[in-house]
């Protein structure tokens, strides 16, 4: 080789490297940047609001993030999340593992296309935007060194924002212990099931696993790719409390009950023999899709309440 | 002091808010965080014991699904045992199958002797505790033969009543699985 290829080699590859983000390459798709962000190891304050029929849910917490696991302190609690496990810290901590390896369900619904960088907190960012077709669904500021999401918002499909999601007080690491793990917890082992009761798919969400869950009732979780959602079947007799002050979420399916949270929208409705719980991050059109396709709620008459209750 | 136990979990939120403020103050306690840090990278690195051959992955687990519901494993086996629970259908069918047994057993009710097997108050101390222990073993055994008699005829019983907030930490911890960081929450109230 000689000296001159030598040099234009080595001129190519520094316009590459110089070409780069600072920190790391940013990702390719949807795929790529929850992916990383779910890698990324940080500290923060975050502030959720959400937006559900009118009313406004908010949530203020203390995250440690680190591959993939959570641990959230929200006034004097702690919780832990990740990697199929939950469970809450307190003095009788108890708390729930999936052994389970979910299909990659790929978010091909959804076309992403990267602004340009910005400075946020002092910090070297990007902007993601998250589109179903024409419709926006979604905008992140990204960090480009650790990858972390440092701004969501989430759109309804009708344009209006229903949720933000922010960190303060942002710190990133390269390596962070924990200082809990919750190896001390008892856990409950829940594995997948084959199902016969659930749909593969509705509206557009597909069906990742499906367990058995309590109460006798069944749990199907379902995504597709960037939204989740969990459908609970349950037996008629079961009482599922939570439920005593709803809210009415209507839909063109019917009426039905929404208790909301800051990270999530749980409705409950009962048709003839079963009832439903359904919990999940989806936008509210999304969410008027996905219950067109499941049983609806019953309004049932007088005597089909009465025959219920005598006889189940 | 304070330090070693920030690495260990071991502080109360109190003690944990003392800690960060320190940590982001106080240049002394950096650098011994730092050096506290240090010696226990070193320690974690240090060679590992050799590995017996039975918790190599690709062996049955046996016995040992018996002490992972116990949580009864050692560390040097936890991370085996479930590598090898991720990828082996056999086992985890064991799993599930040995949690039911379990849970069916811990449902049965309490059995109370009956009165013609009442230990007399004013038999000697060894005699006494020597028929407790009979009764005791007595009872377990019925327990069990019980469990393994009905328990295949009889319905599971139905609980009557579930929560909302059990009902989404279990959501939250099926989406923790896959990638999508989004809308994270273990509640412990509605």
């Amino acid at each position: 080789m000689t000296n001159v290829r030598r040099l234009l080699l080595v001129g190519a590859s520094a316009l590459v490297l110089l070409a780069l983000p600072a920190g790391g390459a940013i990702a390719a798709d949807l795929d790529d940047v929850l992916y990383e962000a779910r890698g990324s190891t940080y500290t923060a304050s975050r502030l959720v609001v959400s937006l559900w029929g009118g009313q406004t849910q908010v949530t203020r917490e203390f995250v440690e993030h680190s591959d993939g696991m959570e641990m959230v302190r929200r006034d004097t609690t702690w919780s832990m999340v990740g990697n199929g496990k939950a469970a809450l810290m307190d003095e009788e901590s108890t708390g729930v593992t999936f052994l389970t390896h979910q299909p990659g369900i790929s978010a091909d619904r959804y076309t992403i296309t990267q602004l340009d960088k910005v400075t946020h907190m002092s910090r070297s960012c990007h902007i993601v935007e998250v589109r179903e077709g024409d419709v926006l669904r979604a905008a992140f500021v990204v960090d480009n060194r650790s990858g972390a999401l440092l701004i969501q918002e989430l759109y309804n499909g009708n344009g209006s924002l229903y949720r933000r999601t922010t960190l303060s007080d942002f710190r990133a690491y390269r390596m962070y212990e924990a200082p809990m793990d919750g190896n001390d917890v008892p856990m409950e082992i829940v594995m997948p099931e084959e199902s016969a009761l659930l749909p593969e798919f509705v509206a557009g969400y597909q069906l990742a696993d499906a367990f058995s869950a309590p109460g006798g009732s069944e749990q199907g979780f379902y995504s597709d790719g960037l939204f989740r959602f969990s459908l609970f079947v349950l037996s008629g007799h079961t009482t599922v409390s939570g439920f005593e002050e709803p809210m009415a979420f209507v839909a063109e399916s019917g009426v039905y009950d929404m208790v909301p949270t800051a990270h999530a929208v749980r409705l409950h409705w009962e048709d003839g023999s079963k009832q439903y719980v359904l919990v999940g991050d989806l936008p509210p059109d999304h969410l008027g899709d996905v219950l067109s396709e499941l049983p609806s709620p019953d309004a049932g008459s007088m005597w089909t309440k009465w025959w219920r209750r005598l006889f189940g | 002091m304070l330090l070693s136990s920030y690495l260990d979990g071991a502080l109360t939120p109190v003690e944990l808010d003392e800690v960060v403020v320190a940590l982001e103050t106080d240049e002394v306690a950096i650098v011994e965080f730092r050096r506290l840090q240090e010696i226990r990278r070193a320690v974690r690195v240090l060679p590992m014991l050799d590995m017996p051959l039975h918790l190599l992955p690709g062996e049955h687990l046996g016995e040992q699904l018996s002490a992972y519901l116990d949580g009864e494993l050692v560390t040097l086996e936890m991370p085996v045992v479930s590598a090898h629970l991720n990828t082996c259908i056999e086992c985890r069918r064991e799993l599930a199958e040995l949690d039911k047994s379990r849970t069916a057993v811990r449902a049965l009710p309490g059995i109370e002797p009956p009165e013609f097997l009442e230990v007399h108050r004013v038999a000697k101390d060894d005699r006494k505790h020597g028929r407790r222990t009979a009764l005791a073993v007595v009872s377990g055994v019925a327990a069990v033969a019980l469990a393994f008699t009905f328990g295949p005829f009889t319905s599971e019983p139905e609980p009557t009543a579930v929560s909302i907030s059990d009902l989404q930490s279990r959501h939250t911890a099926v989406a923790s699985v896959s990638s999508t960081p989004l809308g994270i929450q273990v509640s412990s109230s509605p």
